[in-house]
């Protein structure tokens, strides 16, 4: 089953085209990595499909609906859960907090239950902290929870953005350069942690600078080039296509 | 332990009327008006710490919302005779209802251009209340509001007037307390502090930002409508923009985000000046330089320094007997 597709998705800043006409296509499941040279538009592909920003052209599908220009909110209600290139979280919120925030089930509640703190909202909120505490123990950060994330370390703080995106138990993940400016011990336990969530049957895409992680975990590499997609195949393939080469190293 | 503090402070607050009458009984009269006054600048600050302090968007618009409130239910109660128990809650969605259709726009704009924009309609509101003569009296004033009237209750002396200020107190206390911890609460500041990471938490920014302003604005009508019927009085100038200026010195040398802290803002804020009219001369100096003093020593407010006050006082015991 197709989870997520784009036909023809364009971006263009002020004459350049960001993104160009990409076909892209994940299937359920799949664990996929997008790369490309610096400024080739994998981030903006990212942005587009999220709703962060809109498409000048083409269309974004999630599991067969049309998602164009829908808000980011939306979408991401869809169980299309993302990490940020930038690492973000909310400095002021410990990071217990930053995780529950991003459970909150618009759908079941609303507004004046969770004023007067209905009995249901009270059982969903214990849940709610259980399954934070053990997604925090599962990156290591449990006994930092209860720490402002403003005071985490660059890769505890990247941890935690992570984290924070699987605690809605998204479908689809889409995360912009996991492994980007992390130790190596903690490029090792983002490797763990992604290939985790590809066990339980979540389905990845991953933009990813770090080649030895793109190789290591992925089942399928797609290469963008100056906003085109010049290369797509299992990673074993697509690191000797002589396009791709050229695109890293030149002619 | 706790729970006997707080019983005995509330106890405390309800029979203040008493105490004072006992203890100062000459001044009975002034004690009370400037804490009625406490009372419901400290609910008016609340309501706009919502938007201030909780989703961060600093609106000027809050004494048009005061304003709309006070001037919507001392005209129903003197011109068209309705009962405080109508023309309160008249106040309140009047109020709510002008907060919604100018926070649609409004929030389209961004932070700087947001003050802006809201500045200009409490400007607006000002003018109008000012100019159209035939409806709002203009600067001739609304006179003669009644005093409100529960039931078989008429609230027409200080003391009475005292309880119902603190009942108001405590029950926008409650709501404020309900909006900004827990859920709702967590969906307010990530909107504050991260509007791009929210919406990838599902939260949208505009309804909870436009849910605050409501609310925040709901509040401050129902404060206005308040305080028309205890002054009597309504005049044009009660919405000026120096208002929101007050309230931001509430907030912020209170404890911007904080229950505590801006009750605290208000109460020092609104009775500061009272103490000060003891030196006339140099009152407004006095005023001026504590401002500048707690700025500099305690930049987040009143509630930080009660807390570096705890915490000092939670750690000593255990560094004596160590």
């Amino acid at each position: 089953m197709v989870l997520f597709e784009t036909r023809g998705l364009t971006k263009r800043f002020l004459g350049v085209t960001a993104v160009d006409a990409v076909d892209l296509s994940v299937e359920a499941g799949e664990l996929v990595s997008l790369i490309g040279p610096n400024g080739s538009g994998k981030t903006t592909l990212f942005n587009c499909v999220t709703g962060y920003l809109p498409p000048d052209g083409g269309r974004v599908i999630v599991r067969g609906r049309d998602v164009t220009g829908v808000a980011a909110h939306r979408i991401a209600r869809l169980g299309v859960g993302r990490t940020f290139q930038l690492v973000s979280v909310f400095p002021r919120l410990s990071a217990l907090e930053n995780l529950l925030t991003f459970l909150q089930q618009h759908q079941e509640e609303n507004v004046l239950a969770r004023l007067v703190r209905a009995p249901r909202v009270r059982r969903l909120e214990a849940a709610a902290v259980e399954r934070a505490r053990s997604l925090l123990d599962s990156v290591g950060l449990g006994a930092r929870a209860n720490a402002p994330a403003g005071t985490l370390s660059y890769g505890q703080r990247k941890l935690l953005a992570f984290a924070a995106a699987l605690m809605p138990d998204p479908d689809l993940l889409l995360l912009d350069e996991p492994a980007a400016a992390v130790n190596p011990t903690m490029i090792e336990q983002m490797k763990t942690q992604i290939r985790a969530l590809h066990r339980q049957g979540k389905t990845v895409l991953l933009v990813e600078h770090n080649m030895d992680v793109v190789m290591d975990i992925s089942q399928r590499v797609i290469v963008l080039d100056h906003g085109q997609k010049i290369a797509e195949g299992p990673p074993e393939v697509v690191r000797r296509d002589p396009k791709v080469v050229e695109a890293y190293f030149g002619r | 332990m706790r729970a006997a503090r707080w019983v005995l402070g509330s106890a405390l607050l309800v029979a203040f009327p008493w105490i004072v009458a006992a203890g100062l009984p000459g001044q009975q009269r002034y004690i009370l008006h400037v804490l009625i006054f406490t009372a419901l600048y400290g609910a008016l600050a609340l309501s706009y710490d919502l938007v201030v302090g909780h989703v961060g968007s600093l609106s000027l618009a809050h004494p048009a919302f005061f304003g709309l409130g006070a001037y919507a239910a001392a005209l129903l109660a003197t011109e068209a005779g309705w009962p405080f128990v109508a023309a309160l809650p008249a106040g309140v969605a009047a109020a709510a209802v002008v907060a919604l259709a100018v926070g649609v726009p409004m929030f389209r704009l961004t932070e700087h251009s947001f003050a802006m924009g809201t500045l200009g309609f409490a400007i607006v509101t000002q003018i109008v209340a000012t100019n159209w003569v035939d409806f709002t009296h203009g600067p001739l004033c609304v006179t003669g509001i009644p005093k409100p009237q529960v039931g078989g209750l008429r609230i027409a002396t200080l003391p009475a007037f005292y309880w119902l200020g603190l009942a108001t107190l405590a029950l926008v206390a409650l709501l404020y307390r309900g909006l900004t911890t827990f859920r709702l609460g967590r969906a307010f500041h990530a909107v504050r502090d991260n509007e791009t990471l929210a919406a990838a938490a599902s939260i949208d920014p505009l309804k909870y930002r436009m849910l605050a302003f409501v609310i925040g604005g709901a509040v401050a009508g129902g404060v206005g409508a308040l305080y028309a019927s205890y002054v009597g009085v309504l005049c044009p100038g009660e919405l000026t923009v120096s208002l929101s200026v007050n309230l931001l010195v509430m907030i912020f040398l209170g404890g911007v985000g904080s229950l505590r802290g801006v009750v605290v803002g208000a109460a020092a804020f609104t009775a500061l000046p009272e103490v000060l009219r003891m030196a006339p001369t140099w009152r407004m100096v006095i005023y001026g330089l504590l401002l500048l003093i707690i700025v500099i020593r305690a930049p987040d407010g009143l509630e930080g320094l009660l807390r570096r006050g705890a915490a000092l006082g939670r750690r000593r015991p255990s560094s004596s007997g160590a």
